[in-house]
């Protein structure tokens, strides 16, 4: 029983119920919020359908509807297979979550800013917020360049809007400059699929394989590379991320980690899949660039006193964990990648949404001036450690699985040569310091004895609370039975 | 097959599921839901005796199913391995954790945190039973880091830092919060566990399996492969040490085990003394077969394989004699027991070295590791409760304060004794029969610095045993208790706490009893067990099985002579000091600076713990501003403030062009037009 239009409606709906929303929440205010998350469980349920006909053996889902006949064909599709289902499906899941986490947050969010009530804020905040969830699927289900240029940028109008109307300090700067980095990096990456085009005659992701030998066929693919490394923010392109991140309203933060980390998926689709003679070529500069752009994120995170900086910087190295893999040209290590964005996805949320739960809770940033909140707050402190598990990657959560598989992958790589290995055993290494900047601050937050000031603080509430249960319930899931995301990607990436 | 298809499993999975129930069941009175976790934890002790019988068995049995696909048709596996190590372990790990549960039923009763405390300790004996009976690296390895992850949970059990859980000192020195011990000893491990995972993948690479039986049996096509790759099997060893080392905490990484003190006393009884920090022994066990294949019995042979044996021998003797010279010292009940156990598990890591350096020796080292695990775990635990007893009646948790009733407390006394007695080696205790195995196989593999090593920690094991009970119960001024319970000062604790101890320190007493006859069933059961796998050859197996017999009498009589003197060495000048009082350590420090010296010396744990804190943490901590502002700050300013400065300051200079004179443009209109006459004309001429 085939639902019509499956993917269509995934993409679609999101973005349709925009104006509805923002209509709507005027009268209702904050609960909107709740209808926002049922569009997006909705969707997920829908993504969890196609799910489930290839689980059992199924062909990748396909739809394409015509865009352009005129001076070219331009075909507009969407592609559900192992790649793209699991990040379709896992990034949905997490919007739905958040955005009722937001539910509290940002009520409160705006009483702070605006200093007053407002319905119609509220509102259009969550309207915004749909078209994160079109946007992200988007991407992930797209079949050809443009149409995942259009997402891309797509996203930006939101994390425009979000962080100029509700985010923190100096946040019109940092709306602009958030605005201005993706919109570069975006543009890069449209020269690089023009280029493709001119090379190979065709838009389509599933030409690219024809640009290889093409002479242009590296100018393309530096273009585009360069277009994801900047939005992946590697070492070198990684200063709008702090502000960006940190500065954002935490409700959204876990988007805005997803939205870094898609570029690994698009990285996977173009070049592991359809592009490995191209990336073979750069595998070595492009591993080491990553292992430096990971320890550069690990000390940078290390260095951080304020907890939504300190969360915001450990995006750049874990993000670099999943490059690191994809770089290795290996299937362990692509299939371990995109499993390690999808682990790393479900504790940042936790981790960016714990962190907004203190700032709600306490109206403190600065972890020095924090300790024993483990005392008030007993299940945020729990979700802390979850959080930091997954990153940290201990089992049972997800993180561990997804880390040795895709070590094994870098490690194959290593058995090349001797660089290689010195690169491989550096990059295992590198991963410790993920748990000293995870550990670390759990203890800063929540052990030790609790400030005067803070012995009023309370537990945050269910609405933000069973949400990120939620998340940490599937990383247990994953990390227990990886099956459930191996199984999709290895057909897929194996290949390569 | 004797063994019950489903014991295995049950073993691990009972204690890991009914960790969850302390922490959802809302409306159940704490003792209900210690007395829920003691009962899982019994039961999975029933599935471990279920597993004895198979024992008798040569070879092993695995039980498993894929856990999920990989890449390239790989696949990992979810099974359970079970051979005399993991049947021997698994009853050693869920007797001592079943006794330590019971302990703790009574212990924790008035502790907020109790909930905490069940789920922590059922999660954990879950993941020890688990690690212990994975048939594969990767299982292995889910069970070794949820131990990690509860040790710190642990360990940190205190986590709001009052002052009283506080551990160090006594004043002037520096004291540490629980929640930083607990931080310091997940860092430390993991660092090793990054290092063993490490090892474990680029194995997977080579040899393209995680299962143990598996990796042993294609070791020749494996180790072939890698040994093309020079220094690989190097690296591989000296990565995959790392591990163990750590987890078992053997220098280097033993600054933890000290700290991890700031636990409560059942948890520094089942975690850093029965179980834990043995499970570095018993992967170091579970590989040597492959190891050993590796050095002695693979035609070509690879003594790179050998750096395995040297580093574990060498890392586990000096480890034994670092952690005794700094016990003799010690000051806190828990810390002087701590070193111990980092002394006594240096010893195990001694025997299993010494297995491998000669091929006469595997049987007889592996055996006397384990041998030894198993006593020093009964006696071990059993010290851990009674200092914890011993804390809590005395109200404090230095040695010199305790001043302890002989009279009042007279069953602990006596089961402290026993269990120092077997620490120290004294016949006819277990204690004694395994240390001297360990010595033996020192002798037979011809390892004479180990040897004598080994003899001079027998030495200050004595040395510090003595001391220990000699100023916790013969100080000669026995206050009136100054601790806890205002019932419970200076008294024998509860029956609930007492039997477990009394129990281990019977069974210290039963094992040393019948010593030869379980040392030589050991021997005989791990003998049968590398024959069936080919690692000794038959006609080894015959002087090799019969043990200690088989040597001349002579030589174990001397080793059990040299055992002895030097229990009486260390023992005798303690008794002196401490018991008898002929002279005091505060008159022999006055009088000797060389003893001053050496006291300090001791007492600064080596100066270890300062240069690793130094090295590691006071640079991080100080490196973290200048990097945040030089570094990143530069970067980010270059960029996000240099590079819009460029573009208007640009901007700002090209606006001046347009200078709104409307003879100035006139200007850059002739200006023009004079550049397109001149490319016209020019092109006319091209």
């Amino acid at each position: 029983m085939a639902v019509p239009y499956l993917l269509l409606q995934t993409v679609v709906l999101p973005v349709l119920s925009v104006p509805v929303l923002a209509l709507l929440g005027r009268r209702v205010g904050k609960r909107i919020g709740w209808l926002a998350g049922g569009i997006l469980a909705y969707t997920t349920i829908l993504l969890a359908t196609a799910g489930h006909s290839l689980w059992g053996g199924g062909a990748p889902i396909a739809e394409e509807y015509s865009w352009s006949t005129a001076l070219f064909v331009l075909k507009f599709g969407f592609l559900a297979d192992g790649l793209s289902l699991p990040v379709a499906l896992i990034m949905n899941v997490i919007c739905c979550a958040l955005v009722v986490f937001s539910i509290e947050y940002l009520d409160h969010r705006i009483h702070v800013i605006y200093k007053r009530e407002s319905k119609p804020l509220n509102a259009y905040y969550y309207s915004q917020f749909m078209l994160f969830a079109t946007g992200l699927t988007g991407i992930s289900l797209a079949t050809n360049l443009i149409e995942v240029y259009v997402f891309l940028d797509f996203l930006l109008v939101p994390l425009y809007f979000i962080m100029d109307y509700f985010g923190y300090t100096s946040r019109h700067r940092v709306a602009t400059m958030c605005f201005l980095w993706g919109f570069v990096a975006g543009a890069l990456f449209l020269v690089g699929s023009v280029v493709t085009y001119s090379q190979t005659g065709s838009f389509m992701i599933s030409d690219l394989p024809l640009l290889a030998g093409t002479p242009l066929a590296l100018t393309a693919s530096l273009f585009m590379l360069a277009g994801i490394l900047i939005k992946l923010a590697v070492f070198g392109f990684h200063v709008w991320l702090p502000w960006v991140h940190a500065e954002h309203p935490s409700c959204i933060a876990g988007v805005l980690s997803i939205i870094v980390g898609v570029e690994n998926y698009l990285l996977a689709r173009i070049f592991v899949q359809h592009l490995p003679g191209i990336l073979e070529s750069i595998s070595l500069p492009l591993m080491v660039w990553a292992l430096v752009t990971m320890v550069y994120g690990a000390m940078l995170t290390m260095a951080q006193d304020d907890v939504k900086r300190l969360y915001a910087c450990s995006t750049i190295g874990q993000t670099a964990y999943s490059l690191f893999a994809l770089a290795s040209c290996t299937a362990f290590g692509a299939v371990g990648g995109i499993f390690y964005f999808l682990s790393h996805s479900l504790g940042k949320a936790i981790l960016f949404s714990v962190a907004g739960i203190i700032v709600y809770k306490t109206g403190v940033r600065d972890m020095r001036q924090m300790g024993g909140l483990a005392r008030k707050m007993p299940v945020t402190a729990m979700l802390c450690v979850i959080g930091s598990i997954i990153l940290s990657a201990i089992p049972p959560l997800s993180g561990f699985s997804a880390e040795w598989i895709m070590f094994v992958g870098i490690f194959q790589r290593g058995t090349l040569d001797t660089v290689n290995m010195a690169v491989a055993v550096a990059g295992i290494f590198a991963t410790f310091l993920t748990m000293v900047y995870t550990f670390w601050p759990v203890m800063r937050i929540f052990f030790g004895p609790l400030p005067q000031s803070m012995e009023g603080v309370k537990e945050a509430p269910m609405s933000m609370l069973v949400p990120l249960l939620i998340l940490a319930a599937i990383s247990f899931i994953l990390g227990v039975y990886p099956e459930i995301v191996t199984r999709f990607l290895v057909p897929v990436l194996a290949a390569a | 097959m004797m063994v019950s298809g489903l014991a295995p499993w049950l073993c691990w999975a009972l204690p890991t599921v009914a960790s969850v129930f302390p922490v959802v069941l809302r409306g159940v009175s704490g003792r209900t839901k210690g007395v829920l976790v003691t009962a899982a934890a019994s039961l999975s002790w029933g599935m471990a005796l279920s597993m004895l019988p198979g024992l008798t068995d040569t070879g092993y049995v695995e039980r498993g199913t894929v856990w999920f696909t990989l890449p390239a048709g790989g696949s990992v596996g979810l099974g359970m391995l079970i051979d005399p190590l993991s049947i021997i372990l698994a009853n050693v790990v869920s007797f001592l954790s079943l006794l330590i549960l019971v302990y703790s039923l009574r212990y924790v009763e008035h502790d907020p945190g109790a909930d905490r405390y069940w789920f922590f300790m059922s999660f954990f004996i879950g993941g020890m039973l688990l690690l212990i009976l994975a048939d594969n690296l990767i299982l292995f390895f889910v069970g070794w880091k949820i131990v990690g992850l509860c040790s710190y949970g642990l360990i940190g059990h205190y986590y709001h830092d009052d002052r009283k859980y506080w551990i160090g000192g006594p004043p002037p020195f520096p004291s540490q919060r629980p929640s930083r011990c607990g931080l310091k000893a997940l860092l430390v491990t993991s660092l090793g566990d990054v290092s063993l995972l490490a090892s474990t993948l680029i194995i997977y690479t080579y040899a393209g399996t995680f299962n143990f039986m598996e990796l042993y049996q294609t070791a020749d096509v494996w180790l072939a492969a890698m040994a093309q790759n020079s220094g690989v099997l190097t690296l591989t060893i000296v990565l995959f040490l790392a591990g163990p080392l750590a987890k078992s905490a053997q220098f280097p990484f033993h600054e933890w085990l000290p700290e991890a003190m700031a636990g409560p006393a059942p948890v520094s009884a089942l975690i850093h003394a029965a179980t834990m920090v043995k499970a570095g022994v018993y992967l170091v066990a579970r590989v040597l077969p492959i190891f050993y294949f590796a050095a002695w019995v693979s035609q070509p042979s690879y003594p790179e394989a050998l750096t395995f044996f040297v580093l574990v021998a060498a890392i586990g003797g000096f480890s034994a004699l670092l952690a005794g010279t700094q016990a003799v010292v010690a000051m806190e009940l828990k810390k002087v027991l701590a070193y111990s156990t980092m002394s006594t598990i240096g010893y195990m890591m001694l025997a299993l070295g010494v297995a491998g350096l000669s091929p006469e020796s595997l049987v007889g080292g592996v055996s006397a590791g384990i041998f030894y695990l198993i006593s020093h775990g009964i006696f071990k635990a059993a010290l851990f409760l009674c200092a914890g007893v011993a804390i809590h009646a005395s109200g404090s948790i230095y040695i010199t304060e305790m001043r302890l009733s002989r009279r009042r407390m007279r069953l602990t006394w006596a089961f402290m004794w026993i269990s120092v007695l077997a620490l120290m080696g004294v016949p006819p205790l277990s204690g004694f029969w395994s240390k001297d195995e360990v010595l033996l196989s020192c002798l037979v593999g011809g390892q004479y610095a180990l040897f004598a090593l080994a003899s001079a920690t027998v030495a200050f094991t004595a040395f510090y045993g003595v001391r220990l009970l000699g100023i916790m119960f013969h100080s000669g001024r026995e206050s009136e208790g100054g601790g806890g319970n205002k019932d419970e000062r200076g008294e024998e604790p509860s029956r609930l706490m007492l039997l477990p101890y009394a129990i281990l320190a019977i069974l210290t007493v039963a094992i040393g009893l019948a010593g030869p006859w379980v040392g030589e069933m050991i021997h005989g059961l791990f003998g049968g067990y590398f024959t069936s796998l080919g690692l000794v050859a038959v006609s080894h197996t015959h002087s090799t099985a019969s043990g200690a017999a088989a040597l001349p009498v002579t030589v174990s009589m001397a080793v059990a002579m040299v055992s002895v003197l030097m229990v009486v060495a260390g023992g005798v000048p303690a008794y002196l000091l401490y018991v008898a009082k002929k002279s005091s350590a505060a008159v022999l420090l006055e009088r000797h600076a060389w003893l001053r010296a050496a006291h300090s010396f001791l007492w600064s744990r080596w100066y270890m713990d300062a240069a690793i804190n130094r090295v590691f943490v006071r640079t991080t901590l100080a490196a973290r501003g200048p990097f945040a502002k030089y570094a990143e700050g530069s970067l980010d300013r270059a960029i996000n403030v240099g590079i819009p400065a460029l573009i208007s300051s640009a901007s700002r200079g090209l606006r001046r062009i347009q200078t709104g004179v409307l003879s100035v443009n006139m200007l850059y209109f002739m200006a023009f037009l004079v550049l397109l006459i001149l490319l016209l004309l020019w092109q006319e001429v091209v």
